[in-house]
Formats: C-alpha cells, sequence, structure tokens
C-alpha cells in the first residue's frame, strides 16, 4: 500500500511538473489561503501577547476606577462623567484597608512650550504615589513630593518621549517649560514605558494634581472637589484584590448617594486583560475565518482544474484502463495529485507565511509568533481540501470508459 | 474442440446508439483462434473490424452473444475483472501508439506491470527484455518525443508484451507509418508469432496481410469469409474487388 501511493505520487509529480505554469496556477488559490490563515493567526497571536504584556508593565495589583457605568450599559453616555472627584480619592486612601495607595488622574492635552519647542501633551495631574501605583519608574531626577503638591508648586516630570520632543539630547531636569504659559520647573523624566490601549505612556508629564486643578483647569473653587479622569488604585497584595473592589465599591456608593444603577466604574487589570484578550481573540477568529474561506476557494480552484486536465487526459485515462489499471488505481491516481496540489500549495503558502511574519515583527513593535499548531492545522486543512475537492475530478476520470476516452 | 483454443465468439453482436440512431457495428459473428496463429482482419472502412478488436480486447462489452477467452466466458465480467484480464492476459498495439509523454519509452514499458503490482526490480528487467526484443535497447531513456514513429511503436510493442499476455492484438499498427517502418514492425510480429504468440491484427494494406497465415475478411459487422489463406484471399479479392470497395463506399 505505501509503495503503491508512493509510486502514485512519484507518478503525480511527473506529471504536474511537467506543466509547471498551470500546477502553479492551480495552488495559487491554495497557496495565498494558507499564507494568510498563517499570517493572521501569528499577527493575531502576536498582538494578544503584546496587550498581555502592556497590561503587566501597568502592574498586576491595580484597579481603576472610571467615573460613568461601564462603557457597555445603555446609560453610559447619560452618567455625567464628572461623577468622579479628588475627594473620593483622598476618602478611599483614608478608609479603604485592602488599599495600599491611591493615584488619581485628571488630564487635559495641553500647550507645551521650551525655548524654540512647541507642542501638545497630555498633562496629567496626579499625586505623589503614581509612580508606585502605576508601577512607573523615573529615570532622571525625581517624582514631584507631597509636600510639593500641598504648596501648589509648579514642578513637572516628563514621559521619555515628550522629555525627548522638547530637549533632544540635552538633560531636561532642571529647566523651566510653559504649560499653558504658567511656567513650570522640570523636575525628573519618566522611565519608557511604550504604548499602552493606542496611548503612548510615553508621551505625557505629570503634574501636581493640585496644580492642575486650581491653574490649568481653573475649576478650584471652595465648594466643588475638581473631577477626575480615572483613579488608579493599588491593592495591598494580589489576593486583596476583590476585598479592595468591594470596599472601593460600597464606599463609592455611599458618597455618590447611588440608589439604583453606580455611576462609577471600579475595574480591576485582570479584567481589563480578559477585555482585550476576548477582543484580539476576536479579531484573530475573525480573520482565521475570513482566510479560511479563501482556503475553501482555494479548493475549488483545484476541484476545477482537475477537472479540465481530466477532460484534457481521457486518452492517457482511457490507455492506462486498456493496460490494466481498475477504477480503484485511476481515482487514486487524480485523487493523489489534487493532494499533492494542494499540500504543495499549502507548503509554499505556510514559507511566504514564515517570511512575512518575520518581517512584520522586524518593522512594528508587535511580536509575530508563527505557532507550529497553525502550520500542523493548515497542512492538514491543505491535505482535506485537497482529497475533499480531488474526488469528483477523480470519480469523474475513473469512470470513463476505455473506448470512448482512447477514441477522442 | 481445439485444446489449444484461445478465442471462440458466439453469435457476437454489437450496435451503438438507441432508436433511429441505432448502428449495428457487429451481427451475430462467430469466430474461433487457437494458440500460436497470426491473423489478420481486412475489409472496407466502416465494416466492424475495429468494434471487434476493441471486444476481442475486452474494451468493450458485446450486446449479444458469448465471448470465451480461454475457454473462460468474458462478455459479463465486471469491470475490475476486465482490467485484470487486459493487464495480464492480453496485449495492445494502437494505430497512434498512445505513449504517455512525460515518460521515458522504459517507464512506458513499466506501465503495465505497475497495474500488476510486481516489485520495481522486477518490472525493470523484464521492461528492458522487451525493449531488448524490438531493438530498442539502446533507447530506453528516450522520451518519446525525441523517438520516430517506427520507435514509438516499437515502444508499444514492448509495453503490449511486457506482461506476457496470450494474446497481442493490434489494430492498423503500421497505419501511421511509411511502408520501410511498416516492414520492421512487421519483422517483430512475425518473430513474435514463430516464438508462439497469438496475434491478431487488422490491417488495409494487403502487402501486410500476405504475412500472416490466415485473413478474416470482414464486410457490413459480418464475417464474411474466416480463413483465407494469402493466396485465396489474393482470389478473392480479384473476384469481389468490384463488390468489396464498392460496399465500403456505400456504407460510409
Ligand atoms: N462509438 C460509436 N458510436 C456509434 N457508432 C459507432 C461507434 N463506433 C463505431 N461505430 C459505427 O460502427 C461501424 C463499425 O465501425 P468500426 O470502427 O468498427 O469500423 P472499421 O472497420 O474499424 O473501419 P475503419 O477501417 O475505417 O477503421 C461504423 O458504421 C461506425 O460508424
Ligand atoms: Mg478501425
Amino acid at each position: 500500500m505505501a509503495v503503491y501511493l508512493a509510486e502514485n505520487a512519484s507518478m503525480a509529480v511527473r506529471t504536474l511538473s511537467a506543466n509547471k505554469l498551470r500546477s502553479g496556477l492551480t495552488m495559487l488559490g491554495i497557496i495565498i489561503g494558507n499564507a494568510s490563515v498563517i499570517a493572521m493567526i501569528a499577527v493575531g497571536q502576536g498582538a494578544q501577547q503584546f496587550i498581555g504584556k502592556q497590561f503587566q508593565s501597568l502592574g498586576t495589583n491595580i484597579l481603576f476606577v472610571l467615573p460613568g457605568i461601564a462603557p457597555e450599559g445603555p446609560l453610559a453616555s447619560s452618567i455625567p462623567a464628572e461623577s468622579l472627584v479628588l475627594d473620593d480619592a483622598e476618602a478611599m486612601a483614608r478608609e479603604v484597608p485592602a488599599i495600599a495607595g491611591v493615584a488619581p488622574e485628571k488630564s487635559d492635552r495641553l500647550r507645551v512650550t521650551w525655548a524654540d519647542k512647541d507642542t501638545q501633551v497630555d498633562v496629567t495631574g496626579t499625586n505623589s504615589e503614581y509612580p508606585s501605583v502605576r508601577n512607573a519608574g523615573v529615570a532622571k531626577g525625581r517624582f514631584f513630593s507631597m509636600l510639593e503638591l500641598q504648596q501648589h508648586q509648579r514642578v513637572a516630570v516628563l514621559g521619555s518621549e515628550t522629555a525627548r520632543t522638547l530637549f533632544g539630547d540635552r538633560y531636561p531636569v532642571g529647566a523651566k517649560i510653559r504649560i499653558r504659559n504658567y511656567s513650570f520647573r522640570v523636575i525628573g523624566v519618566m522611565a519608557e514605558k511604550g504604548a499602552s490601549m493606542g496611548m503612548n505612556q510615553d508621551e505625557a508629564i505629570f503634574i501636581p494634581i493640585s496644580v492642575m486643578a486650581s491653574q490649568l483647569t481653573g475649576e478650584d473653587n471652595a465648594y466643588t472637589s475638581p473631577s477626575l479622569q480615572s483613579i488608579s488604585v493599588s491593592a495591598k497584595s494580589s489576593e486583596n484584590m476583590s476585598a479592595a473592589q468591594f470596599q472601593i465599591n460600597n464606599l463609592l456608593r455611599l458618597r455618590h448617594n447611588v440608589k439604583g444603577e453606580n455611576d462609577f466604574t471600579v475595574r480591576s487589570q485582570q479584567e481589563l486583560l480578559q477585555t482585550a484578550d476576548s477582543i484580539t481573540g476576536m479579531l484573530v477568529v475573525l480573520m482565521a475565518a475570513t482566510s479560511g474561506i479563501s482556503l475553501l476557494v482555494g479548493g475549488i480552484g483545484i476541484m476545477n482544474i482537475m477537472l479540465v486536465s481530466v477532460s484534457e487526459r481521457t486518452q492517457e485515462i482511457g490507455l492506462r484502463k486498456a493496460l490494466g489499471a481498475t477504477h480503484k488505481d485511476i481515482q487514486v491516481q487524480f485523487t493523489v495529485e489534487a493532494v499533492i496540489l494542494a499540500l504543495t500549495g499549502g507548503s509554499i503558502g505556510i514559507a511566504i507565511a514564515v517570511a512575512g511574519t518575520v518581517i512584520f515583527a522586524a518593522l512594528t513593535p508587535l511580536e509575530a509568533i508563527v505557532s507550529p499548531v497553525a502550520i500542523l492545522l493548515a497542512v492538514g486543512v491543505s491535505g482535506a481540501i485537497g482529497l475533499g475537492f480531488g474526488v469528483l475530478p477523480a470519480r469523474n476520470a475513473a469512470r470513463l470508459d476505455p473506448i470512448i476516452a482512447l477514441r477522442s | 474442440m481445439s485444446a489449444l483454443e484461445i478465442i471462440r465468439l458466439e453469435q457476437i453482436s454489437k450496435h451503438y446508439g438507441q432508436g433511429d440512431l441505432e448502428v449495428l457495428a457487429l451481427h451475430k459473428i462467430n469466430l474461433l483462434v487457437n494458440q500460436g496463429e497470426y491473423c489478420a482482419i481486412m475489409g472496407p472502412s466502416g465494416s466492424g473490424k475495429s468494434t471487434a478488436m476493441q471486444i476481442l480486447g475486452c474494451l468493450d462489452r458485446p450486446s449479444t452473444g458469448r465471448y470465451y477467452l480461454q475457454r473462460q466466458a468474458v462478455d459479463s465480467l465486471h469491470d475490475d475483472e476486465l482490467a485484470y484480464i487486459r493487464n495480464r492476459k492480453l496485449g495492445f498495439v494502437f494505430q497512434q501508439f498512445h505513449l504517455l509523454p512525460q515518460l521515458t519509452a522504459m517507464e512506458n514499458v513499466m506501465l503495465p506491470m505497475t497495474y500488476a503490482g510486481l516489485p520495481h526490480k522486477e518490472r525493470h528487467e523484464r521492461a528492458a527484455y522487451a525493449l531488448n526484443q524490438v531493438g530498442l535497447e539502446q533507447r530506453m531513456s528516450y522520451r518519446p518525443n525525441q523517438l520516430s514513429g517506427g520507435q514509438q511503436q516499437r515502444v508499444a510493442i514492448a509495453r503490449a508484451i511486457v506482461n506476457q499476455p496470450i494474446l497481442l492484438l493490434a489494430d492498423e499498427p503500421t497505419g501511421a507509418l511509411d511502408s520501410r517502418t511498416s516492414q520492421e514492425i512487421m519483422n517483430i510480429f512475425q518473430s513474435l508469432n514463430d516464438r508462439g504468440m497469438t496475434i491478431i491484427m487488422v490491417t488495409h494494406d494487403f502487402e501486410t496481410a500476405r504475412l500472416c497465415q490466415r485473413i478474416i475478411w470482414f464486410q457490413d459487422g459480418t464475417i464474411i469469409n474466416n480463413a483465407l489463406t494469402p493466396e485465396e484471399f489474393r482470389e478473392f479479392s480479384r473476384g469481389s474487388s468490384r463488390t468489396a470497395p464498392t460496399a465500403a463506399t456505400t456504407h460510409l
């Protein structure tokens, strides 16, 4: 049996390589299908891993408190974004025992200048706990202190990218920059963090939230506490996460006098990771399915050309039958040809995908992972397509009458 | 009944098509061929010679009648059983050679043994021997398009005899060749017959038929005379030279 198949395979290779152009065109669909399936899966998995790493870099014990309800809720837009205020953050730090640190964040995109440099940067007002809560290091100088915050000192810590934009190779610490025409003293530069969820974390400036509220956004008054975009909270340990989440939830419901739906959302790092994971996972499946369709189309292409080939090779088929080939012999011959076409096309597709993925990974921050499982799957699917779509032409060939076949 | 009987046809008829389009290609043919005979089938165009050859070659089944090959009834066998008989017991030579262009002479000759499932080494030895018999030992690795018509036909003969058939069937084997090359082919057939091979050959050429012991004359789907010697045939064709060709033209 093995010898029989091997002989059929070598005969098929002879036949197929006798007409290279046609064989190549026949394989095109399978090549493209396989290449895209594998590349899609590789890029998709790379993206998934990339996002995972991004979240890891934020810290694992971290919780985010956001104003408004969860974005998927129907009332999302009807709840004012001002529902979260600085007093909430301070109350959490004071009253929630499971919490290690709290960093309020109030951001705005503002004009920043130094010497002749002029740029727009996301300026975030926060407190001195930000680096420890967000797991962010300071590369040069230092972060601002509690005292500087209380004294409303105009000091700024630059994201690494922003430091580069404004100062180039010069040492920024000690320089005076202007944010919205207020003069700020640069006291530090953050360590590089990379991009996360479409935002470049290195393109940022951090200043005391007291200064942000009173001088830059100008909503500080004696009666209302300044509103926040988010509050980052670090739990004492990862075991304390759900306790912290529960306690924050209770505290804020009390403070906000909530009876029904929450006007805030507490999200853990884990949940965000899962959400992002499921979104990219869905994308991967979607892309793979789309490429799968092109595989199917490739299979139909093989069937099409094989049908043509059978009708062109009636003489050969008739002769083989005259020499003693059985129904099964002819069926196997043509099926093997289809499978070899599909497998060869599949392998070429895989080679293209691997090469493409490596190039893609070199050009983007994404890591592309060519998974062996995907390759095995693609080979299997290609073979199955050859088998499946080769059956009909092979059966047509096997059914030919030796007489009719020899006559034409 | 001879112990050396190879072929016995009893009341074989063959019709193509149906209804108004029905063509009766063979009408109640009887024929007996013994081991070692060298027969030529002759007759006007459309008289049913090729149809008879296809039935003899188990490439087609008769519409009615019985066909015994070595006393085995083969007219009602299954496709796969017929394939087995074609492979082991029969050899074919066609007018258009029918070699596979992507294969060498050697590989073409090995083809029937592939279907017989012989081990590769034996195939190779046997194919080399068969090519030797037809005088092509120098051309084994040539492809058909590197060979002359006569050489291609010799490859086809080697392929037909490589499984040591009991009967060699040739439908106008020299029809596509010039007379000198035809002579070479006839010499091969003659030497095969000298070594005991039973041969049935269709030909239009009396010079070719003259080399056979026995001439079978077809006309309008029947056998008019099934055992003429070349001398008798000369007489016969002189007598019917007015009728035989005329019959052919009206038939067409
Ligand atoms: N497949 C077919 N369908 C219909 N009619 C056929 C078919 N094959 C042969 N015939 C008819 O049967 C008759 C005998 O044909 P056949 O080919 O046996 O003649 P032949 O003696 O071999 O002629 P030639 O000398 O020209 O080769 C002819 O009338 C032919 O038209
Ligand atoms: Mg004929």
